[in-house]
């Protein structure tokens, strides 16, 4: 992304007394920095809802599936990933990259939303009808559902690492890829110190509308309706009329483009893309989902900002590696206190 | 160069164990005729899979070497027989042992990573089978576990750690330097070097961790400390979305990038983007200059451009013909010549010390800089 239009980053708040936490402590501001952490804290508290963001919205298909399901769909990650490749796809044949107008950006940015939403929602639903329903109707035990998603999950990674290199070159590969840019990073406005990036502004607002139409839809629309009723007992929805594959189909058809916009907003916002790069973040999303109580929407959403934060958060204490040691002791305690998660295991009750 | 130490500690223990087998063959009569010109050299490293493109190469220069010198000695039948170890010590260990068990070999080059080195030198060592690395660069292989039968045509991380930082500070001009490194085997031991040299310069660390992408804390403590220089020890695929962070929260070039040997190859440049321009990258390697014989024979013979260590690997290949030319026939005598053997290669004075490294005042260090997408030799870095 081209960096021409954001200017010089202003001074850092000044004055801060001199008695910060870790100078309680002697020696302790070697390993923890407390004061990089608060005179930062707007900053690093937005890099936190930033990648947080990115998190809820894969969180969210991974807890629709097992709401519904109770089934952990470890492919869900790599359904991210062809997301991101669609973007770049749409953005190679359209020709847009930094130095596009106006209206190329926006065009290109909508198309590419359209394509990884289509290509992540029909990778779902393909993952859905080639992998789990075959084992459904033979009423295979969930521990074979398991090897299967994460089977089909290496699948995915090397058609992507291996078998479309072989047939069509680079890009396709193990090297990581710089997808094109067309959107510019611009400073907004300031608040305080903290410089307000439409790229932030972007990502956080679309996380949290695609979450809200999401549980608009699950809670007022009659498919939703359907979803929560298989949910809450399969039989009885079965035995009342509910056609209990189309509903899952929906819900990977959903989850799958809830993937693909999390592809668009990661590329927009990392410009980089490689055929290993869903394993991390789903990783990451499947504990932002657990965090939050799976299988309840708003939590995959409050546990993905929550484990940005933590993440960011102990980034600046202490060093970017100690982000997945603390999000991890987080987690387990949260779970000591709370195993159901922060806001409980709701769909099953009427509440997706 | 690269170091895979995943499986390295399960490699060491099968290795451990495979060595007792080993021993029982080394002192057999030679399966080569004594005085017979004829034997085998293998190539071991990573001929597959991501990392095969920086050793590729090299093996392209070894066989280049070995078809010149088979055109003027051709009453010798020397053969160069591959194994792809796709750079995994687990994987490497086996192919030592076959190696050291087969008479037929006399000498080794590589391996090609040093994880794959460190996993299998106890192996050719029991079996006195002489390896020359083109580009095995960890520094505890010779430094702090040196073997009798391990060289390497390279210099070691520490070395170029201290030419990174006589970059930033001699050419760069450097007065703040923040470093960051991939909390690796590679990247750390790297880093750490460079911070050790520069000292009062650093201004600000981190580490970041392997398979990152969103490196938003790095670049707030980058703010923060408002170097002129950033230097980077690791691998391209984290460099890549790294270096784009940076230049998206608008530290501009007036700030450049530095990285080592880890970011050398044109994936770089590709994944980097507009970002990636003017970056610098180190490398043990040479330059091969335009026009001159061993690029011109090499693109007549692979028709295309010599990549990463071809000419460390053509100058491996010939110190062990050029013993051989010399009379060296059995394992000993081989080991025996190459201990002691004085010579100009195309890329520096090729003699060992008694670590098995290359003089260090032979070492020769360049610094690249990505322009294009592509790496242009930019200087070498006098470590004297």
């Amino acid at each position: 992304m081209t960096s021409g239009a954001v200017g010089p980053r202003p001074d850092r708040l000044s004055g801060w007394p001199s008695t910060h936490v870790s100078a309680l402590v002697p020696g302790l501001e070697r390993y923890m920095d407390f004061n990089a952490l608060i005179d930062n804290l707007g900053g690093n508290t937005l890099d936190g809802l930033v990648r947080g963001s990115i998190y809820a919205l894969v969180a969210l298909g991974y807890t629709m599936v097992y709401g519904v399901l109770r089934l952990i769909n470890f492919a869900h990650s790599e359904v991210f990933m062809v997301g991101t490749w669609t973007v770049l796809g749409v953005y190679t044949v359209l020709g847009a990259d930094g130095k596009s107008g106006m209206s190329m950006v926006i065009f290109a940015t909508a198309a590419a939303l359209v394509a990884a939403i289509v290509v992540s929602a029909a990778v779902a639903l393909a993952v859905e009808r080639i992998a789990y329903r075959p084992l459904r109707k033979k009423n295979a035990p969930p521990l074979i559902f398991l090897i299967t998603a994460i089977g089909c999950s290496l699948v995915l990674v090397e058609t992507f690492g291996f078998v479309l290199k072989y047939f069509f070159g680079a890009p396709f590969g193990r090297a990581p890829v710089g997808l094109p840019s067309p959107i510019e990073t611009v400073t907004l406005f300031m608040i305080g110190d903290v410089r307000i990036t439409n790229v932030a502004v972007f990502i956080v607002v679309g996380a949290i509308l695609m979450m809200l139409a999401l549980d608009t839809f699950v809670n007022k629309s009659r498919l939703g309706r359907g979803v929560r009723a298989v949910a809450q007992d399969p039989d009885t929805a079965a035995l009342m009329g509910v056609n209990q594959d189309r509903v899952i189909m929906l819900v990977f058809i959903l989850g799958g483009a809830m993937a693909g916009v999390a592809a668009l907003l990661f590329t927009v916002r990392f410009d980089i893309t490689k055929f290993d790069i869903g394993f991390i973040i789903g990783i990451k999303a499947f504990t932002a989902a657990v965090l939050g109580g799976i299988g309840n929407l708003r939590g995959a959403l409050v546990g993905g900002l929550i484990l940005g934060i933590v993440e960011v958060y102990a980034s600046a204490i202490f060093s970017s590696n100690w982000a997945d040691v603390t999000a991890f002791i987080v987690l387990v305690l949260v779970l000591m206190f709370r195993p159901t998660g922060l806001l409980g295991e709701s769909l099953g009750k009427a509440r997706a | 160069m690269r170091l895979n130490t995943r499986a390295g500690l399960g490699a060491l223990a099968l290795a451990l164990t495979v060595t007792a087998t080993a021993c029982g063959n080394t002192d057999d009569e030679t399966g080569v005729d004594a005085g017979a010109c004829e034997g085998n050299i293998g190539v071991m490293g990573a001929l597959s899979g991501a990392n095969a493109s920086i050793v590729l190469p090299s093996v392209q220069g070894a066989e280049l070497a070995l078809k010149e010198w088979s055109e003027e000695n051709t009453d010798c039948d020397i053969k160069i027989v591959k194994f792809d170890t796709e750079g995994d010590p687990a994987k490497a260990t086996p192919v030592a042992t076959k190696m050291a068990g087969d008479d037929t070999f006399l000498g080794v080059i590589g391996g090609a990573f040093s994880g794959e080195t460190r996993a299998t030198k106890s192996i050719f060592g029991d079996a006195e089978l002489t390896m020359i690395s083109q580009s095995a660069t960890a520094t505890d292989l010779t430094q702090e576990a040196p073997s009798p039968v391990f060289h390497r045509v390279v210099g070691y991380d520490d070395i170029q750690g201290a030419a990174i930082a006589k970059y930033l500070s001699d050419v760069v001009g450097a007065k703040k330097v923040f470093v960051i490194d991939n909390s690796d085997a590679y990247g750390e031991p790297l880093a750490a070097k460079v911070s050790e040299e520069l000292g009062d310069l650093v201004v600000g660390d981190d580490k970041t961790q392997v398979a990152q992408t969103d490196f938003s804390p790095t670049i707030s403590k980058i703010e923060a400390a408002d170097p002129d220089a950033i230097m980077y020890g690791g691998y391209i695929a984290e460099a890549a979305p790294l270096l784009k962070q940076i230049r998206d929260a608008g530290i501009g070039d007036d700030v450049p990038f530095i990285g080592g040997d880890g970011l050398y190859g044109n994936d770089f440049g590709v994944a980097a983007g507009d970002s990636g321009e003017g970056a610098i990258i180190t490398c043990p390697c040479v330059p091969i200059e335009d026009g001159s014989p061993f690029k011109e024979s090499f693109l007549a013979e692979n028709d295309e451009e010599p990549g990463a260590y071809a000419a460390e690997g053509y100058d491996a290949m010939n110190i062990f013909l050029d013993v051989i030319a010399d009379g060296a026939r059995t394992r000993t005598e081989i080991e025996e010549a190459v201990d002691n053997y004085n010579g100009e290669g195309i890329t520096k004075q090729l003699a060992f010390d008694d670590n098995g490294d290359i003089a260090v005042e032979n070492v020769v260090i360049w610094a690249y800089k990505v322009e294009g997408g592509k790496l242009v030799p930019d200087q070498e870095i006098s470590l004297s």
